[in-house]
C-alpha cells in the first residue's frame, strides 16, 4: 500500500460520537456506525464527526431567560476577548488588538470556557449569546 | 359497558381522543409535512409560533378531512403564540379551561394531516409559577410534559383527564414538551386579534450579564451588572446617551442582577414611561433616563 492510499484508509476509518436522547435510535446508531467500519467513541472530543438525533441537537426551543449565577459572571475585560473571539481573531491578534500578552490572553481565553462551560471557541461564543437579552 | 377497568380506562381514552377531533387541525407546510393548530374558537386556531413559517395565509386541514383557508392573525415570539383566522367557522366542541396539576394524567394531540387525530398520553411533569421567556413574553405557568411529541405535532392541545383545556404544547430546548397555559391563550389571542401584536416595551440594546471591576464595588454598590453589547440606531437607550460598553447596574432602582426582572420592568404598560439607568461608563457612575418604547415589528 502506497503511503497516500494509507492516509487515505485511514481518514476513513471515522471515530464517531453519538448523541440521542432514545436508548433505542442510540443503539441502533452505534450498531450502524460499527457495521460501516468506523469506530465510536464516547468523549465528543475525540471525535471526528458528532452525530445526533434531530430533537436532542436542538438546541433551539421556546425557553426562559438564562440566568447567570455570580460565579459564572464574565468580566468586561473576558467579554472584549469574546467578542474578538466571535469576529474570529487568532490569540495574536486579539493580544494585539487589547494590547496584552498572548499569555493574558490565553488565561482570558481558559476563563470565558470554564465559566461558560464550553470545550471550542465556537461553543463559548454561542453559549454566551444564550445569556445575552434584548431589550 | 366493559367491566375490565383497563378496558374502561382505555375506551375514555379514545372516546376523548374522539371528542377533541373537531379542535385539532392540520397546518400544511407542504405537500408532505405539516404543523397542529389548535381551533381556540370556531374561526381561530392558534400554533406554535416559533414552528409556523413567517406566511400571511395557510391551509387547514380540519376534522371532517375539508380544507378550509386561514389568514394570520398576529404573532407574539414572546409567548410563543400565533392566531389564524378561519374563512369559516367550524363545529368545534365547547371546552372549559383548567390549571395543570403536578403528577395528572395529560393527554397531547396532534393533527394527523387528514382530518384525525394522533394521541400521546403522559403526566404533568412539572406545574411551576410564572415564567419568563427569553424572547421576553410572560406565560402564566411552567407545564412540563412527561411525553414525547413529534415535530407536526406541535402547537396541539393539551386536555386532563376531564377533557379539559390545559393549553397548547410547544417544543422548549432539547425538544422538552412545554405546554403554553389556556390562561396565557386567552389574554394573549384577543390582544392579536384586536391589535396583530403584543407590545414590548423596548430599550434597543442588546445586554450581557457582567461581573463589576473590583474598584468599582463599593462606587457601584453591587457586584454585578449588564453591559451594553450593542444599541439600536435611534432607539431609546441611543436617544437617552447609552453607548456599547456602558455597565448598567440599575433599572428604576431594581438591580440588574437578575435579566427576568429587567424584562418584568419592560411589560406593556411601560411603553411611553421613564426608565431611569445608572451606569458605569470609564470608571464612574452616571445616571441616564430613556423613555421606553414599543418594541418594533421584528
Amino acid at each position: 500500500m502506497s503511503a497516500q492510499a494509507a492516509q487515505r484508509a485511514a481518514v476513513r476509518r471515522l471515530r464517531i460520537s453519538v448523541r440521542a436522547e432514545d436508548p433505542a435510535l442510540l443503539a441502533e446508531l452505534r450498531r450502524i456506525i460499527v457495521e460501516a467500519g468506523h469506530d465510536v467513541v464516547d468523549a465528543p472530543e475525540e471525535a471526528d464527526v458528532i452525530m445526533h438525533d434531530a430533537q436532542a441537537g436542538a438546541e433551539a426551543g421556546f425557553a426562559a431567560i438564562k440566568e447567570t449565577e455570580w460565579r459564572a459572571l464574565l468580566t468586561p475585560r473576558e467579554i472584549e476577548v469574546l467578542s474578538a473571539i466571535g469576529e474570529g481573531l487568532t490569540n495574536k491578534a486579539i493580544a494585539r488588538r487589547l494590547s496584552i500578552s498572548l499569555h493574558t490572553v490565553k488565561f482570558h481565553i481558559e476563563s470565558l470556557f470554564r465559566k461558560l462551560g464550553a470545550r471550542t471557541r465556537t461553543e463559548a461564543v454561542a453559549k454566551a449569546s444564550e445569556r445575552r437579552l434584548d431589550v | 359497558m366493559p367491566t375490565h377497568l383497563l378496558e374502561q380506562f382505555s375506551d375514555a381514552l379514545a372516546a376523548q381522543a374522539a371528542d377533541v377531533r373537531g379542535a385539532v387541525a392540520a397546518i400544511r407546510l407542504s405537500e408532505r409535512r405539516h404543523l397542529t393548530g389548535t381551533l381556540w374558537r370556531p374561526d381561530v386556531a392558534v400554533a406554535s409560533e416559533q414552528s409556523l413559517p413567517k406566511r400571511d395565509e395557510f391551509e387547514l386541514v380540519v376534522a371532517d378531512g375539508s380544507v378550509v383557508n386561514a389568514k394570520l392573525v398576529g404573532r407574539d415570539p414572546g409567548t410563543n403564540i400565533a392566531a389564524l383566522r378561519l374563512a369559516r367557522p367550524v363545529a368545534l366542541p365547547a371546552f372549559t379551561s383548567a390549571e395543570a396539576r403536578s403528577g395528572a394524567l395529560a393527554l397531547a394531540f396532534g393533527a394527523d394531516g387528514a382530518g384525525g387525530v394522533s394521541v400521546r398520553m403522559g403526566i404533568v411533569n412539572l406545574a411551576g409559577p410564572e415564567w419568563a421567556s427569553s424572547a421576553g413574553g410572560r406565560i402564566d405557568r411552567y407545564i412540563v410534559l412527561d411525553l414525547r411529541l413529534a415535530r407536526a405535532e406541535e402547537g396541539g392541545p393539551v386536555l386532563d383527564a376531564a377533557g379539559a383545556r390545559l393549553g397548547i404544547t410547544t417544543f422548549g430546548p432539547r425538544a422538552k414538551v412545554l405546554v403554553i397555559p389556556a390562561a396565557t391563550v386567552e389574554r394573549v389571542v384577543p390582544a392579536l386579534l384586536k391589535d396583530g401584536h403584543i407590545a414590548h416595551g423596548w430599550l434597543g440594546v442588546a445586554l450581557q450579564p457582567v461581573a463589576v471591576p473590583d474598584a468599582l464595588h463599593s462606587q457601584a454598590g453591587q457586584s454585578s451588572g449588564v453591559m451594553v453589547m450593542s444599541i439600536v440606531e435611534g432607539g431609546p437607550a441611543a436617544k437617552a446617551g447609552i453607548v456599547a460598553g456602558d455597565i448598567v447596574l440599575t433599572v428604576n432602582g431594581t438591580p440588574t442582577r437578575s435579566l427576568r426582572r429587567i424584562a418584568t420592568h419592560l411589560a406593556s404598560d411601560s411603553i411611553g414611561r421613564k426608565a431611569e439607568l445608572r451606569v458605569i461608563r470609564g470608571g464612574t457612575v452616571l445616571s441616564l433616563q430613556a423613555i421606553v418604547e414599543a418594541r418594533p415589528a421584528a
